[in-house]
């Protein structure tokens, strides 16, 4: 039979019956007490795993533009401001087995047409292979007098393998450029990436060999790191001789600082239980003075201090989860909703936002559960004597 | 005042040399000696009972009656182990009430007593017949539980009410569902605390006389405190308090055949 089994099963749980009966026996008041509970548990949910779904969908931007990339540039401290020959081979020794790159980053001025010259940025190197992929046409081993453009130069002066381009150092006000052709031996292809220039020459062109940038290429966010160390260690003990800088540096920030707003805001959010705490004490405080009796005539027929505390604890705890119930329900579609904004499926949750999720329950059910400790602390405690005098 | 004699199986005995004598029995469930008890309100202690006899043995049937403030309901809470003595000898068969902890009064009290109370104390979220049940909620034995309940509920004359709520039931139909209730753990004794003092007269008649009929039947004594002449015919003892002092037991013992009934 259904009803017995049910009763079977009910019967095991003796204080979750009472605290249910209890709990709707003063449905208003009830309610409301789970509903401050439902809002701290939104607040908590919804802001927590929604930030989280955020600093994901930024996190995984910094790390497509080359978080496994250490860019190396002359400190302050070093007397040329450039790198040469030796630091490079110095530099190389300290980082290993990573692969470097040296460049040199220039400005100069584009003759579009004879009337007509813009500025640009240029990256002297050695290889554009060693940074970016080529999409068309192809580089010799000796490419002088040959550049290499991005996708979107070429695309936006349509520009072709064979193509010319004259280029001219920037000068100073007053005097002549002296402009050079090149040949366009190949263009890049499209890349999310960052520091793409738009005009590659071969190192040679700078006539001097100087280098102001060497990119480290590694593996992992964590070889980017120890390369990160090991040259500042080498290279940077007393004075700074390098600007280190890793892309992983600054994921670390903007990590520290997306939590830092997220735990500031869920913080907030708990505030929030707070008040619902205070609430959910308010009502359990309330409803043990109202059956204030009652529970002088189950201490009587034998139900001891303990029972009383369980059975109250159990009622506070119920309220909490019915509001924490409905309130994860509420901050699931928040955060379905803002994981498809940032992440691109309402079902991409990050173990962050999990977390916040779970937080935000536990938070919630601890809350009532530790509101209700006072109230059904007197209660238990109070003599069933002094109770039933009536 | 004379001791009264021995009137039967020799199961009575004086009570010493106290001013107030009374008839114990020598098997009682749980008897007193001496009892003091003592409140104190406010700086000023006020002393209910002022050293008393007393003796409930199995299946007796005794009436407390007395005026308004004269310790009838401190009484029933020291028999009940609601509530400690401040001085004076309290034994559960034997063992001094004084010595057991809160956890150990508390099962004791859920083994021995059964209480009825003159305002019922139902709990209103219940039906009658879970409010029967609810002393026994905690011992996870369900079925047996219902079963017990249910037939309590029958012997009561409520067979037809099981599964109605408090507020749907007569202040005597009430009473019977805590009477019920106060035999659902098989206690030794009942202690009720003016178990008709909410209800009218031909009401309060009819409960008094289920509970004499109950204390043969199910083996209990029951203890209660009444101002109801009926009970002064019904019951084997009267003990009457004046000011927190016994002043006069009269047993009608005899009145009753003893032994097994039919
Ligand atoms: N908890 C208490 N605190 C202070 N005084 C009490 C308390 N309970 C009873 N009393 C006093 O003890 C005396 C006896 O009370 P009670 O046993 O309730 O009498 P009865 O039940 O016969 O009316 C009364 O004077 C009453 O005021
Ligand atoms: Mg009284």
């Amino acid at each position: 039979m259904a009803m017995s089994w049910l009763r079977r099963v009910t019967g095991r749980f003796p204080s979750v019956v009472i605290a249910r009966r209890n709990i709707s026996r003063a449905r208003t008041r009830s309610l409301l007490a789970a509903a401050a509970i439902m809002i701290g548990v939104v607040a908590i949910g919804a802001i927590g795993a929604g930030g989280a779904a955020f600093k994901e969908s930024q996190l995984d931007r910094i790390q497509e533009q080359g978080a496994t990339n250490v860019y190396v540039s002359p400190g302050f401290d070093k007397e040329d401001r450039y790198f040469d020959r030796t630091d490079l081979m110095r530099i190389d020794e300290t980082v290993g087995g990573a692969g470097i790159v040296a460049t040199e980053s220039r400005s100069m001025e584009y003759r579009v047409r004879s009337n007509r010259q813009r500025s640009l940025s240029v990256t002297y190197l050695d290889d554009p292979r060693r940074l970016h992929e080529v999409a068309v046409g192809e580089i010799p081993a000796n490419w002088r007098r040959s550049a290499v453009v991005s996708s979107e130069f070429a695309a936006e002066y349509d520009l072709e393998p064979g193509d010319r381009i004259v280029l001219a150092p920037e000068t100073d006000e007053g005097e002549t450029a002296e402009f050079r052709a090149y040949r366009v031996t190949a263009v890049l292809a499209e890349t999310q990436a960052f520091g793409v220039d738009q005009v590659y020459l071969p190192i040679e062109a700078t006539g001097d060999r100087r280098y102001g940038q060497v990119r480290i290429t590694t593996e992992s966010v964590e070889e980017a790191e120890a390369a990160a160390a090991a040259l500042r260690e080498e290279f940077n003990g007393r004075k700074d001789t390098l600007i280190v800088f890793e892309l992983t540096s600054l994921v670390r920030l903007f990590k520290s600082i997306v939590n830092g707003i997220n735990v500031f805001l869920a913080g907030l959010g708990s505030l929030s239980l707070l008040v619902a705490g205070v609430s959910i004490a308010n009502t359990m405080l309330m409803s043990v003075t109202k059956r204030r009796e009652e529970i002088g005539v189950l201490r009587a027929v034998g139900y001891s201090k303990v029972d009383i505390l369980r059975i109250l604890l159990v009622e506070a705890t119920l309220l909490g989860a019915i509001g924490a119930a409905i309130g994860i329900a509420l901050a699931l579609l928040v955060v379905l909703a803002a994981n498809a904004i940032f992440l691109g499926s309402p079902f991409a949750f990050t173990s962050g936002s999990i977390l916040y999720l779970v937080g935000a329950v536990a938070f919630g059910i601890g809350t009532s559960l530790v509101a209700g400790a006072y109230p059904a602390w007197r209660a238990a405690n109070e003599r069933p004597v002094e109770a039933l005098r009536g | 005042m004379a001791p009264e004699p021995n009137e039967d199986d020799g199961r009575w005995q004086e009570a010493g040399d106290h001013a107030t004598s009374e008839t114990i029995p020598t098997d009682a469930i749980i008897r007193g000696t001496d009892v003091v008890k003592e409140y104190e309100t406010g700086g000023q202690i006020v002393r209910a009972l002022k050293g008393v006899d007393f003796g409930i043995a199995p299946a007796d049937f005794v009436a407390v009656v007395g005026p308004s403030g004269s310790g009838k309901s401190t009484l029933l809470n020291l028999l009940g182990l609601l509530d400690v003595a401040t001085s004076g000898d309290v034994r559960l068969r034997g063992r001094d009430v004084s010595t057991f902890t809160d956890r150990e009064r508390t099962r004791k009290r859920k083994e021995t007593i059964g209480f009825v109370f003159q305002s019922f104390y139902l709990i209103p979220t219940l039906t009658a017949l879970e409010n029967v049940e609810m002393p026994r909620m905690l011992d996870r034995t369900p079925t047996k539980t219902r079963q017990r309940a249910r037939q309590l509920l029958e012997r009561v004359g409520l067979g037809d009410r099981l599964d109605h709520y408090p507020d749907e039931l007569s202040g005597g139909q009430k009473q019977r569902v805590a009477i019920a209730r106060s035999l659902i753990n098989d206690p030794d004794i009942v202690l009720a605390d003016e178990p008709t003092g909410n209800l009218d007269r031909d009401t309060g008649d009819r409960i008094l006389e289920l509970f004499d009929e109950l204390r043969r039947d199910e083996n209990v004594a029951v203890v209660t405190v009444t101002h109801d002449d009926y009970v002064a015919e019904a019951a084997d003892r009267v003990v009457t308090l004046i000011d927190g002092r016994i002043r006069e037991t009269e047993s009608r013992r005899a009145n009753f055949e003893e032994g097994p009934d039919p």
